[in-house]
């Protein structure tokens, strides 16, 4: 977001509480959803519920077009639009809640390369993994994407290899903490979540990526708290629940 | 205007002068040649040969029809009569730039005493044309390209592409148009077009890229319209600021509908006719041939026309429709019915009435709309003829209402629903006729019955347009 449309945005937040009625727009969750899509929208999820501000999940066919930047997910908050987990960040930040308050400007640095580091290299391979899952986008069509997004001749092992080391970063800096910084969850906990977690319950026709991810027992581990910390606590009674989790099966 | 001319026949007792008669005095032909008259309109003729000459692609067996009717002309002012409705008919047939006629004697081995032969002298349009012209409709301005190709085949088939840059709205189409040989009234058009509009009292857009296919056939002293349309329509939001309810309605659907619309026109005249009636009925079935919308929309519209005193013109106007949603679904934005506006309820903003969410106008699902006028020409007018007839002056009362109805309910409660929080307004004004396509005004208006939400124009609102209340 622009400086000017950032300085507006957090303008008309300050005004107005949280509402009980905030909702979250995504797209309809049958075979509709794309993996990166589904990550995003986990990814907020679990940050809304980290800084304990409730928020109803919908989900529409027409979801990416009613976004105003075309991205999803997008949340409704009183009369405002606002969609991303860059700009939600920001807007939430407004309002008063913010996760990371206690960081000192090098650790915020360092949240924000690693943020990088997950938006470059995971979701840029879900989104390969998806069109390749396809099976009906053909192989010169895979070729342009990839360049557009500058991964032209990258293999799927060259994918995968870069996921992997990926993975392997963050683990390295995640360690034996239960969060990236410590005692107290980020935004960039919300974020590896969301795409950790999708690319490990996501039913591919190949399961080599998941594997792969598995190999970091710590990833694992740090996902398996999050979901029982933020997204089981308040569902006792058991999993279903178009409120809940978009996707169903469970790492437990 | 085409002449007419007349050779003398020898057998006649007259001194061999040229008659030049244009058909249109017909009725006021000087008294010295009544005589002369009489003895024509006795006088026995038969039409031996009606030859067109001058056609170059058009096929012959496609006019036959249109000349037909003057073989059975008896006399010299009937062949004069049925050779100018001819030549009427075949200049409304569009392929011909210009149609002279010319009634001759006839001449050759089978001449009978009394036979004239008719030739129509014609000269067809070029093959290709373009055109350049800009374009006022509803409150826009927009400049218009198009290129034609009249008479394609030879029987009266007609390809148009149009190119419109506008204001508001970008569109380009392509249009085929085929008569039917003889009957030109039953026609079929396929149309292909991307149509873009922005409609700011909504804060959206909307892309239209459709087909279209269309039957019209007079039957008794109705025409009829039968359609069919695919359409993908594209909605968006036009600025950041668009209320939630419309951001809802972004996307693509997709609309396949069958409609049929029926009109009886007695007017004198479209705009700022003199006298007579309109009566256009339409409904629209969408969703069973297909797409994703389907609903049911009637509409209607009638208009009286009555010469009032001193040349003035007392006219009514009645609008109306209805949109049923079928399965359970919602009706979408770009189906349903506006109100208001310079060329609807004046004294209103453009399309500003009704059901609205933070400022933008959704539309509704049930309208209706009555205006009554009082035209009359412009004062202290010099001379008949002119610009000043051009104008006149306007006076108006508006009415209307436009609500979303719950169809559980009956009937009773919907007529309760549309009587209630009734708009209106009332003022003058002055009128400008454009071509005999379209109408400017220029009104002073008092919007009454305002209702919270609605956006008024109070005092002076001007319109252009080519359809009004």
């Amino acid at each position: 977001m622009s400086l000017a449309a950032e300085a507006f945005v957090s303008q008309i937040a300050a005004a107005e509480p949280w509402p009980e009625n905030a909702t979250l727009y995504q797209p309809l969750k049958e075979d509709q959803i794309l993996l990166s899509d589904c990550a995003s929208s986990l990814a907020v999820q679990a940050y809304l519920r980290m800084c304990g501000l409730p928020v109803q999940v919908r989900c529409r066919a027409n979801a990416e077009y009613m976004s105003p930047s075309g991205k999803v997910p997008f949340i409704h908050v009183g009369n405002q639009v606002i969609s991303e987990l860059g700009p939600i960040v920001q807007f939430t930040k407004a309002k008063g809640h913010s996760l990371s308050d206690g960081l000192d400007d090098v650790q915020r640095a360092e949240m924000k390369a690693y943020m990088e580091l997950v938006n470059n290299m995971l979701l840029t391979a879900e989104l390969y993994i998806q069109w390749c899952d396809d099976n009906t986008a053909a192989e010169w069509e895979i070729r342009r994407k990839m360049s557009a997004v500058g991964w032209a001749g990258k293999s799927l092992e060259q994918v995968y290899e870069d996921v992997s080391q990926c993975c392997q970063a963050l683990s390295q800096r995640l360690g034996t903490q239960p969060y990236f910084f410590n005692k107290q969850p980020t935004e960039l906990d919300a974020l590896v979540f969301g795409h950790i977690f999708t690319i490990l319950t996501t039913r591919l026709t190949n399961d080599e990526l998941a594997d792969r991810i598995k190999a970091y027992s710590n990833l694992l581990a740090f996902c398996r708290r999050i979901e029982q910390s933020y997204f089981d606590e308040q569902d006792k009674d058991g999993q279903s629940g178009s409120s809940r989790f978009s996707k169903g099966p469970s790492l437990i | 205007m085409g002449t007419v001319h007349a050779r003398s026949m020898d057998t006649l007792p007259m001194q061999g002068r040229d008659l030049g008669v244009h058909p249109d005095d017909l009725d006021v032909m000087e008294v010295q040649q009544e005589t002369k008259q009489e003895i024509l309109e006795n006088k026995d003729v038969v039409v031996q040969h009606v030859n067109i000459e001058g056609l170059g692609r058009t096929k012959e067996d496609y006019l036959g029809y249109e000349i037909s009717e003057v073989f059975n002309a008896k006399n010299l002012v009937d062949v004069m009569k049925k050779s100018h409705e001819a030549r009427q008919r075949l200049l409304r047939l569009g392929i011909f730039k210009e149609v002279e006629v010319i009634i001759d004697i006839s001449e050759g081995a089978d001449a009978l005493p009394n036979g004239l032969d008719v030739t129509f002298e014609v000269t067809e349009l070029k093959r290709l044309t373009g055109s350049y012209n800009t374009m006022v409709g509803n409150n826009e301005g927009s400049m218009v390209l198009g290129i034609k190709l009249p008479n394609m085949f030879g029987r009266g088939e007609k390809l148009t592409f149009q190119f419109s840059y506008g204001t508001k709205e970008t569109s380009y189409g392509l249009s085929f148009f085929k008569p039917q040989p003889g009957c030109f009234e039953r026609n079929f058009t396929l149309n292909l077009y991307k149509v873009t509009g922005q409609f700011p009292w909504s804060s959206l857009k909307e892309t239209d890229r459709g087909i279209s296919t269309e039957l019209n056939f007079p039957l008794w002293m109705t025409d009829h319209t039968l359609k069919w349309e695919g359409v993908w329509r594209e909605l968006g939001c036009l600025a950041r600021s668009a209320s939630f309810a419309v951001r809802e309605e972004s996307g693509h659907t997709l609309k396949s509908a069958l409609s049929h619309t029926m009109v009886i026109d007695t007017r004198n005249s479209a705009i700022l006719p003199k006298k007579g009636a309109l009566l256009r009925i339409n409904q629209e079935l969408a969703g069973y041939t297909g797409g994703d919308a389907s609903f049911l929309k009637e509409d209607f519209e009638l208009q009286l026309n009555k010469p009032f005193i001193l040349g003035s013109v007392l006219s009514a106007s009645l609008w109306g429709g209805m949109l049923f949603p079928i399965g359970g679904q919602p009706t979408s934005i770009a189906d349903r019915f506006y109100l208001g506006g310079p060329t609807s309820v004046r004294g209103f903003g453009m399309y500003s009435i009704g059901p609205q969410s933070e400022g933008d106008y959704l539309g509704g699902e049930a309208y209706w709309a009555g205006g009554i006028h009082l035209y009359t020409p412009l004062p202290f007018r010099s001379s008949r003829g002119g610009l000043a007839d051009l104008f006149r002056t306007h006076f108006f009362l508006n009415a209307g209402n436009l609500c979303n109805l719950n169809y559980g309910e009956g009937p009773r409660a919907h007529l309760q629903k549309l009587a209630e929080c009734i708009r209106w307004s009332y003022g003058a004004g002055i009128v400008l006729k454009l071509g005999n396509i379209a109408r400017l005004e220029l009104n002073y208006c008092i919007p009454m019955g305002v209702q919270s939400g609605d956006r008024i124009c109070d005092g002076v609102q001007f319109g252009a347009g080519i359809r009004f209340l």
